[in-house]
């Protein structure tokens, strides 16, 4: 089995673990102590993965340390339609919403990290780097959706979503409002109904997809 | 003189089933749509515990609490108290509802006793709703084609054409929100990067 | 000005391994920068008019910026064999650390909040419960409370009614005693202690005396930490960011028998940092 060295409250595990939800994709899981044991600097896991970063992806002698590149692992290996559309143009665009993932890491994910578990910056340029990442994703989501699209790359959910949807989802953690971005807001949602869709703290379930039960 | 009627969204952006946050002047709002896709506008505030209820979920033509699911009908009532199936809730229960309306694809909201309609938009289709960390005066200064306060409105150049654009103005604490509409049959991705475009113009002018 | 009935409660300021590792925390209590450092060996808690009294319990570190009022309060079972005692560590959340507390007491919220783990629907219904203000320790108990939960923790496998116990021994900190999936003799003990950095931004601290011996360390803490996360953005939007203490600001029910005796024991004591006195 796959296993994912994982932390719950990690932006980039979640992308992980919601890719092989999604995909039907059977994780063994192994927590790690990353706040407040610090485990992923031990020595003991620079190992496994010497830049000291959560997730960690083992399968045999695989060893994956970018979540991109489990996205696109675990795509290849479950489901290749997540890989987007293979037309050069589409093609290029899933790698640009790959690597614009990295950016919403490095704003939005740091000023998650800043406000929730104290971690030490510039609060105010991550928050501000989070604002013009938004407002790019924001541009081009409501282009989508005048060409009556949903998704950020074709006509179905691919790896480009995933990559980018949990730190814009988790954004409000760090002090980020998205009521200023109603495109990306409603891409949010889609994202969140979707099939075997699952949820991490911070992100609240859909109630209004199942019906009120019945009052006794 | 502060208008009755703020447009603070767009029909577009408020699908069935949905709930955002709107404000009127400092006001917080809770603005959702029902099943069968009547829009309302309530104080943005669980009675219960004080939850925002723009977190809330749409069930049918009712907005329910996140936080304990204490559940609304469109009067603005609670009906229902999950923690407490068999009850029924006092009808002393109820969130403060605004006026609110939708008109021309954009969603108007009031203070509850508010009379007449909001100006109406015609020949216009809604583009997008933007946020600037500038004021009103930075972005008349950087398009001189606009004018107005509440609506800026003006025949502006998107595309190498001339074209009708609107943008009405919500305040906000951090700046202000611009609903954007232009002519019905313009590209609306030539207006959109029009919009952009003059937010990144706007807001250097603001900052200058 | 600070009322001396809230000087002279004890406060969580740190995790007492971290401390004791070398670490030094620069923080605050009640608006007030302080220094969490070992000086010779010993935890101390400078504040800008000098070191505050500090004592050291149940993992972490507590300081009183007054003159205390009394010790810190006891949790026996915390010195139990057998028990494995949890950190969990920090989080940081934007709102009264009274009303943090409050929601740790609430479990109406668990189906909509915690859904799947600590609560689903249609179980939604809380039964009722008692709830005093003990005399003898000037505690407010919540006892006999009960609720279904689809996962009631880390080592349950599938539903049970989980019974519990609420009790509340200082304006910010609260313990819970819940079934224990696996001693059914015995109660599994979580307490929250919540570091009032100001009136409206609290550090709260998880904290856990369990009987497991299987659950790896992590596990434990990525539950705990799950469960806590899930409640903060709830927090982080409750209007108004201080806990009304003021009957009309807002409504509770019959299921919010502790957040009642809690509100009213934090009143009758004067212990409002944190509090709004007047509806707004």
């Amino acid at each position: 089995m796959i296993r994912l060295y994982d932390y719950v409250l990690s932006a980039s595990c979640y992308k992980i673990r919601l890719m092989a939800a999604l995909l039907g994709v059977k994780l063994d899981q192994e927590a790690v102590d990353f706040h407040p044991g610090r485990a992923h600097k031990s020595v003991a896991f620079a190992q496994l993965n010497p830049a000291g970063t959560l997730p960690v992806l083992v399968d045999g002698d695989l060893i994956l340390t970018e979540s991109t590149a489990m996205l696109v692992y675990l795509a290849q290996l479950a489901g290749r339609d997540w890989l987007g559309p293979l037309d050069p143009k589409s093609a290029a665009q899933v790698q640009h919403w790959l690597a614009f993932s990295g950016r919403l890491a490095a704003s939005l994910g740091m000023a998650r990290l800043h406000d929730m578990l104290l971690y030490e910056g510039d609060i105010d340029a991550w928050r501000a780097q989070g604002h013009a990442a938004l407002r790019e994703l924001e541009a081009a989501l409501s282009e989508r959706r005048f060409a009556g699209g949903v998704w950020l790359v074709g006509d179905a959910p691919s790896i480009a979503d995933i990559a980018c949807f949990p730190n814009v989802a988790l954004s409000q953690d760090g002090g980020v409002s998205l009521d200023a971005y109603p495109s990306v807001r409603l891409w949010t949602r889609a994202i969140r109904a979707l099939d075997r869709f699952v949820e991490m703290p911070g992100i609240h379930r859909l109630h209004e997809l199942r019906p009120a039960p019945e009052v006794a | 003189m502060t208008p009755r009627w703020i447009a603070t969204g767009l029909s577009q952006d408020l699908p069935k089933a949905v709930a955002m946050a709107g404000h009127w002047q400092g006001q917080d709002l809770a603005v959702w749509r029902s099943a069968t896709g009547r829009v309302q506008a309530w104080n943005d505030r669980c009675p219960h515990r004080g939850m925002r209820l723009s977190h809330g979920f749409v069930r049918g033509e009712t907005l329910a609490c996140i936080y304990h699911g204490w559940v609304y009908g469109a009067d603005g009532v609670c009906k229902h108290i999950p923690a407490h199936p068999a009850l029924t809730p006092p009808a002393t229960i109820r969130v403060a509802a605004f006026a609110c309306v939708e008109q021309d694809g954009v969603i108007w909201v009031a203070p509850a006793d508010t009379v007449g309609a909001p100006v109406a938009l015609r020949g216009l289709q809604p583009l997008r709703s933007i946020s600037l960390t500038c004021d009103v005066a930075a972005v008349l200064a950087v398009e001189p084609a606009l004018s107005g306060g509440d609506a800026l409105r003006g025949l502006v150049q998107i595309g190498g054409q001339a074209c009708e654009v609107c943008l009405l103005v919500q305040h906000n604490a951090a700046g202000l929100t611009l609903h954007a509409l232009c002519a019905v049959g313009v590209d609306r991705i030539a207006a959109s990067r029009w919009v952009e475009d003059l937010r990144r113009r706007a807001e250097r002018k603001g900052a200058a | 000005m600070i009322a001396p009935e809230v000087l002279n409660e004890w406060y969580p300021v740190a995790m007492a391994a971290h401390i004791r590792a070398g670490q030094r925390r620069v923080t605050q209590l009640l608006g007030q920068p302080i220094t969490v450092a070992l000086q010779g060996g010993a935890i101390v808690v400078t504040g800008q008019g000098g070191a505050l009294h500090v004592t050291e319990a149940f993992g972490h570190v507590w300081a009183c910026p007054g003159t205390p009022a009394h010790p810190l309060f006891p949790i026996p079972e915390a010195l139990e064999t057998g028990r494995r005692l949890v950190d969990v560590g920090v989080v940081r959340v934007k709102c009264s650390p009274l009303r943090a507390v409050e929601n740790f007491l609430d479990i109406a919220h668990f189906p909509f909040v915690h859904t799947d783990v600590l609560g689903a629907e249609p179980h939604t219904e809380v039964n009722r419960y008692e709830v005093q203000i003990r005399e003898d320790s000037d505690e407010v108990w919540a006892t006999k409370v009960t609720f279904y939960q689809p996962q009631a923790a880390k080592s349950a496998e599938g539903g049970i009614v989980t019974q519990y116990m609420y009790r509340v021994p200082a304006p910010t900190a609260a313990v819970l005693y819940k079934t224990c999936p696996v001693r059914p003799d015995a109660w599994d003990v979580i307490g929250i202690f919540v570091q009032p950095l100001s009136e409206d931004l609290c550090d709260v601290w998880p904290w856990m005396a369990l009987y497991d011996d299987t659950t790896p360390q992590a596990d434990l803490i990525a539950f705990q930490q799950m469960i806590f996360l899930q409640d903060r953005s709830i927090l982080e939007n409750q209007i108004p960011r201080l806990l009304p203490l003021d009957p009309g600001m807002e409504i509770p029910t019959q299921a919010d028998l502790t957040s009642i005796a809690y509100r009213r024991w934090l009143k009758k004591r004067g212990l409002t940092y944190g509090a709004q006195m007047v509806a707004a």
